[in-house]
């Protein structure tokens, strides 16, 4: 991690202006510029509605930005793929979970099929869902739906992998133990991560470096490195050095920082 | 203890018996001729007795009914795929179609027949037109109200748009699809008797002309015990198709269009 080398992705004054029926167009993210590092753990931070989910939209190509550009480094061999998990679950219901796990191999024709499915109950097994292949999503909470969403978005090798607040409907304790898990499978694999949270000490423990936006119409506010050793615990989360970058990141998220910047 | 669906069906089978009884009753005292209102005994004495005269003029009309139900689910599917999918359908021929729409096939009869003479083409021709409707436009709805996060899931795995419509987009519009084929189905009988009522020498319209005219009510009546019987089959056919296919469908009934 000492030298970062080329940015795996490279925004540079990416905005966003929705058009809405009466003409006048939201604006839900303010030009901001960005690099991304290959391989690198980063956490985008900030106040509902700031654009957050905008961005990773926009980032995943299924939204074009209203200014700016955004480049993604080509790596040698197999194009960069960008996984996706979306805010909310986004599953088939007419489908078992384990095919809902495959969709993404079954679109991409990738093979062998064997393999990728004894993949996909591995992975259900990791997220908690050990015995639920063969239940379709209207059996399962909502939480469980999002952990076969994750599922699904970690079966394929993705480059990049962009992960919209995977875990708020999560209690406690799952998320605690993802948390770790993704950690796990992000240094087993290598592949870039970015992953929005509402939650500060969760995107403290599993980042390298922390994006804060500003209120909405958001902007990148400030980017916090997070200089902690790695691998890390939970018992990390006691650590003085710890509390201290979440409690900077508390400052700038108050609301009093919003009125100064209002 | 038994099962909510078993009350329904006895109440149901109940209300029957009750008002068969009651009108056998009313028929015996008042009087009334059979050429009139026939009792129901009546109607089935009328029923068994012409059993292989019904069951040859039923097969006629259940086999146009199929051809033409069958045609224009087919051809409802590929042009609510087309117009869905094709931007410039969409624009031309949707707006015609929809027009189309609101003209009374029925009114058309005769001057089908002119086009396609006595023989079956012109029933059937005029099922298609009845039942095509129905099913195109739940389709071309049905496609349109698919879920946008779902295209955008398929559109991060890089989905041909092939792959969107038959993974995303048609299992979503099979509730509608089903609904516009239970309007359809109907619609498919309603016209072929049509056809039969105005040219043919086949078929149960055909035999209900024929008996009206020799004041055989009772036979007639027979025809419409046997049609209804026809309709519930398909109507509760197409209900536990639809269970099987739609049991993620959460109670999701389409709209229907009108005659
Ligand atoms: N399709 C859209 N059309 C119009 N406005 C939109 C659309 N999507 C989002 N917005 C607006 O853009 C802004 C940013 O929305 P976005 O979903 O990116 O926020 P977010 O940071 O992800 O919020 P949250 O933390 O609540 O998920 C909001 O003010 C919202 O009203
Ligand atoms: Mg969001």
């Amino acid at each position: 991690m000492t030298d970062p080398g080329p940015p795996i992705m490279q925004l540079v004054g990416v905005g966003k202006t929705y058009q809405t029926r009466d003409g006048k167009g939201v604006v839900a993210l303010t030009p901001s510029t960005l690099d991304i590092q290959a391989g690198e753990f980063l956490s985008i931070v900030g106040p509902s509605g700031c654009g957050k989910t905008t961005l990773l939209n926009m980032m995943a190509g299924l939204i074009a930005p209203s200014s700016g550009s955004i480049q993604i480094a080509q790596s040698a061999g197999t194009a960069p793929r960008i996984g996706l998990v979306f805010q909310r679950p986004v599953l088939l219901p007419w489908r078992r979970v384990i095919d809902n796990v495959l969709l993404p191999v079954e679109v991409m024709g990738l093979a062998p099929p064997e393999a990728y499915r004894a993949r996909a109950l591995e992975l259900l097994a990791m997220v908690g869902l050990e015995g639920f292949a063969n239940a379709y999503p209207s059996e399962l909470s909502g939480g469980m739906q999002q952990r076969v969403s994750i599922a699904r978005s970690l079966v394929y090798d993705s480059a990049v992998l962009l992960m919209d607040e995977p875990f708020a409907a999560l209690d406690a304790m799952t998320r605690e133990e993802l948390n770790l898990e993704l950690l796990r499978i992000w240094k087993m694999t290598g592949r870039t991560i970015v992953f929005v949270t509402h939650n500060i000490p969760e995107a403290v423990l599993l980042s390298d470096r922390i994006v804060v936006m500003t209120p909405r119409p958001g902007q990148v506010r400030e980017i916090v490195p997070v200089p902690l050793p790695r691998p890390r615990a939970l018992s990390l989360m006691g650590d003085p050095d710890f509390g201290a970058i979440a409690d900077r990141i508390r400052g700038m998220l108050r609301p009093a920082g919003a009125a100064l910047a209002a | 203890m038994m099962g909510e669906r078993t009350v329904s069906a006895l109440y149901a089978g109940g209300t029957l018996v009750f008002v068969l009884l009651t009108w056998q009753f009313a028929v015996t005292v008042l009087n009334v001729p059979a050429y009139f209102i026939p009792a129901p005994t009546n109607v089935v004495t009328a029923l068994i007795r012409g059993r292989d005269l019904y069951a040859a003029h039923f097969m006629v009309t259940l086999w146009s009914t199929l051809v033409a139900f069958g045609v224009a689910f087919l051809l409802a599917l590929l042009l609510g795929a087309l117009v869905s999918e094709v931007r410039f359908l969409e624009r031309t021929l949707y707006p015609m179609l929809v027009a189309l729409q609101s003209m009374p096939r029925i009114a058309l009869a005769p001057i089908i027949i002119v086009w396609f003479g006595f023989g079956p083409t012109s029933k059937i021709v005029l099922g298609i037109l009845s039942a095509f409707f129905p099913i195109f436009l739940n389709t071309v709805h049905g496609l349109k109200v698919v879920d946008s996060d779902q295209i955008a899931l398929m559109r991060s795995f890089r989905a041909t748009r092939s792959q969107i419509f038959w993974k995303i987009k048609l299992p979503n519009a099979l509730p509608f699809l089903l609904a516009g084929a239970n309007i359809g189905i109907i619609f498919a009988i309603l016209a072929v008797i049509v056809g039969e009522f105005l040219g043919a020498n086949k078929g149960m319209g055909y035999l209900i002309v024929n008996q009206s005219s020799q004041m055989d009510t009772p036979g007639v009546f027979a025809n419409i015990v046997l049609l209804s019987a026809t309709g519930l089959v398909f109507h509760y056919g197409l209900q536990a198709l639809r269970n099987r296919l739609l049991f993620w469908a959460s109670g999701s009934e389409a709209a229907g269009t009108s005659a």
